[in-house]
């Protein structure tokens, strides 16, 4: 039965981390290698009861738990080979076999991974957000202490993210000094507030909630169709799909380059930095506010994502190939923004590594960036599709060859354009020689089950018929 | 207008394949060879008849259609299916392909029946047409311009982004100087050649100091 009109979902058989950000400034990702099947079984039987739902919260938690299994985690432990070869063809082969398609070459090449992404060791993700270091670090042991125990699994590495400090403050702000996280996608179901700009565009202009099932596997999508998933229904109901990629930031690289070519670019460099995103540096949208910042618009959840591009087609104020118009592109298509309307992700990064402060001195071989990850129902027709198509090429929209100027694998080719008119104070600039402000050092696709699958999955209990 | 949309022709050729029983190797397979060794570059047959936008050659076994209740149809012949869309009429075009790339044309077309060489204008022509269906799909990327036309407009837009590049930012009158110079430069450029890689430089952008 498909519920096309979605009432209530069953949030307490749903992954917290799908339904919603947490908000936690902490976070230690501990890639899992598990060991032998029943010993691994029993580690995931014992760590079931702490996995972090959706269900509401009368009071935060310290922790969370969540967790993710990469294809050959779930053949470790033994699923039915009828259910494995039923899963997506790209979460089968994984992000390294498919990085042809993604542009995850050259620079990003998982010959530059961190070891621990080069081999397919990594079976399962386990997130543990915190409020604060000394609950993180009591959480993380009491895991280890379980995982010892049991003999289930080996940590090959913990990753640690952990939110920007501003005046002792956490933020959303990432390493390049945007602030980050605007803009992820309403879905019918999920418990929070709809936000204008976050959803779909109906005909009247007002956004409404998209279809469950571009988030959650189970639930009709946009089409109008069950997403493909693997079967057992009940194995995938409830569940979703994750794409997980460690992005490394050259602060240097980009402060450097954004202080030369800010130099050139009459708007200065603060409104140059905002035409490469689309948001300037304080979160403002540039279509709103294509001339300066404006902390009212940024504070007002129900302007601060709320526009669309369709009076500014020639993105005279928000350049066409800004990196937020590239990943979603609302309107600028036209029909309606109906063409986005199956392409849009959840994202839910942190950052990682020691923020610097502008203008002190930051050195590119230091581990810093961004922890990004995304969810979706169908990792091939949305985060794939976004990725190859919008972000390291530029043909939809009438871009060419262009990459995103923030995360392109520009290899030396690329350049960035700035829409603009004969009047000096808004000048059309082009930003050439781009180097590669991001690269990829490793990550992979995960699926993410619902409590029931995760139940079924750790008592060996899965049935493909 | 059929097989028309605007100044470009599209051209939708099926050629029954000759069966020859007595063969070790028959006509279909020699035939599949041959087209995979065909270079796709600015060095393919294609790119010497350049009013070309865009060619395709697909060797086509069986169509099967399984119908409720049990029936089966199939195609009486194997076929070559020849796609192709270009500038100006389809006469002139098929006289282009016999004389500037005859030899190639030969050596698809042989295995296919009733085909009368490259050497024989009007019978190739004739023989072409008899072939012909109606074409309904054009290539997406095929605009209204000649091929010549596209190809240079594409090597003034790169030359142009190049200059503006390098120049922005520098006095008026010295950016109208080097424009001028530019200018020259870019008239007197060789044209692009057909079927040439997309990130190919223009002949005015290896000059480092415009």
């Amino acid at each position: 039965m498909i519920r096309t009109d979605n009432t209530k979902l069953d949030v307490s058989d749903i992954q917290g981390f799908a339904l919603k950000g947490y908000n936690f400034p902490h976070a230690r990702f501990l890639l899992l290698q598990l060991l032998h099947c029943k010993d691994a079984q029993s580690f995931l039987l014992k760590l079931l009861p702490d996995i972090t739902t959706g269900e509401r919260w009368d009071e935060k938690p310290l922790t969370t738990l969540n967790i993710a299994f990469a294809q050959q985690g779930l053949v470790k432990l033994e699923l039915p080979l009828a259910t494995l070869l039923s899963f997506p063809l790209e979460f089968q082969q994984g992000m390294k076999a498919r990085r042809e398609i993604l542009y995850d070459t050259g620079k990003n090449d998982p010959a530059n991974w961190d070891p621990v992404w080069q081999d397919e060791r990594v079976h399962v993700w386990l997130a543990v957000y915190a409020q604060g270091l000394l609950a993180l670090e009591d959480t993380c042991a009491r895991i280890l202490q379980t995982m010892d125990h049991t003999h289930g699994a080996k940590l090959l590495q913990a990753q640690d993210a952990c939110s920007i400090y501003l005046n002792n403050q956490p933020t959303s702000y990432e390493h390049f000094g945007y602030r980050d996280g605007f803009g992820n996608p309403d879905f019918k179901g999920a418990e929070r507030d709809c936000v204008p700009g976050q959803g779909k565009l109906a005909t009247d202009g007002s956004w409404e909630a998209l279809a469950t099932g571009e988030f959650l596997l189970g639930y009709a999508d946009e089409a109008g169709e069950l997403p493909v998933a693997p079967i057992p229904h009940l194995l995938a109901r409830n569940g979703t799909f994750m794409v997980y990629r460690k992005m490394h930031q050259n602060v240097a690289a980009f402060r450097n380059y954004l202080e030369d070519k800010g130099r050139s670019y009459p708007g200065g460099k603060e409104k140059l930095a905002a035409k490469f995103v689309g948001r300037w540096r304080d979160g403002t949208p540039v279509e709103l506010s294509p001339e300066r910042e404006d902390k009212s618009i940024v504070a007002d959840d129900n302007r601060n994502t709320n526009f669309i591009y369709g009076n500014d087609l020639g993105g005279l104020r928000c350049p066409i190939g800004a990196h937020i118009r590239r990943a979603n592109p609302r309107d600028a298509f036209g029909f309606n923004g109906q063409l986005i309307n199956r392409r849009r992700i959840m994202r839910r990064g942190l950052p990682y590594g020691q923020y610097v402060p502008d203008g002190q001195p930051v050195n590119d071989q230091d581990e810093r960036g961004i922890i990004f990850m995304a969810l979706n129902a169908s990792l091939f027709r949305q985060f794939e599709f976004v990725q190859q198509q919008w972000i390291e090429y530029g043909n939809d929209a009438h871009q060419g060859n262009d990459k995103d100027l923030l995360t392109g694998n520009h290899a030396g080719k690329s350049r960035f354009v700035v829409q603009g008119t004969a009047d000096a104070k808004n000048p059309a600039f082009i930003c050439a020689q781009l180097p590669n402000f991001v690269e990829l050092r490793g990550g992979d696709y995960f699926f993410m089950p619902s409590l029931t699958a995760l139940q079924m999955i750790a008592s060996g209990t899965v049935d493909p018929r | 207008m059929a097989n028309e949309s605007g100044q470009v022709y599209g051209l939708t050729i099926l050629s029954p394949i000759v069966e020859d029983q007595r063969l070790d190797i028959d006509h279909t397979t020699q035939l599949r060879w041959y087209l995979s060794t065909l270079p796709r570059d600015n060095t393919s047959p294609f790119a010497k008849v350049s009013s070309t936008y865009l060619a395709r050659l697909v060797v086509l076994d069986d169509v099967v259609f399984v119908g409720k209740p049990a029936c089966e149809e199939h195609l009486k012949s194997r076929y070559l299916i020849f796609e192709t869309n270009f500038d100006g009429d389809l006469d002139t075009y098929l006289r282009r392909m016999a004389s500037e790339a005859g030899e190639f044309v030969d050596a698809v077309w042989k295995h296919c029946v009733g085909y009368p060489g490259a050497g024989n204008s009007d019978a190739f022509v004739a023989y072409m047409k008899k072939c012909q269906l109606q074409t309904t799909f054009f290539f997406a990327d095929v605009n209204d311009r000649t091929v010549k036309d596209t190809l240079r407009a594409l090597q003034t837009q790169s030359a142009l982004t190049h200059f503006i590049e390098r120049n922005q930012g520098k006095p008026p009158a010295e950016i109208q100087k080097l424009f001028g110079v530019f200018l020259e430069r870019l008239k007197s450029a060789p044209a692009p050649l057909p079927g040439g890689r997309a990130d190919e430089k223009s002949a005015t952008e290896d000059r480092p100091h415009d």
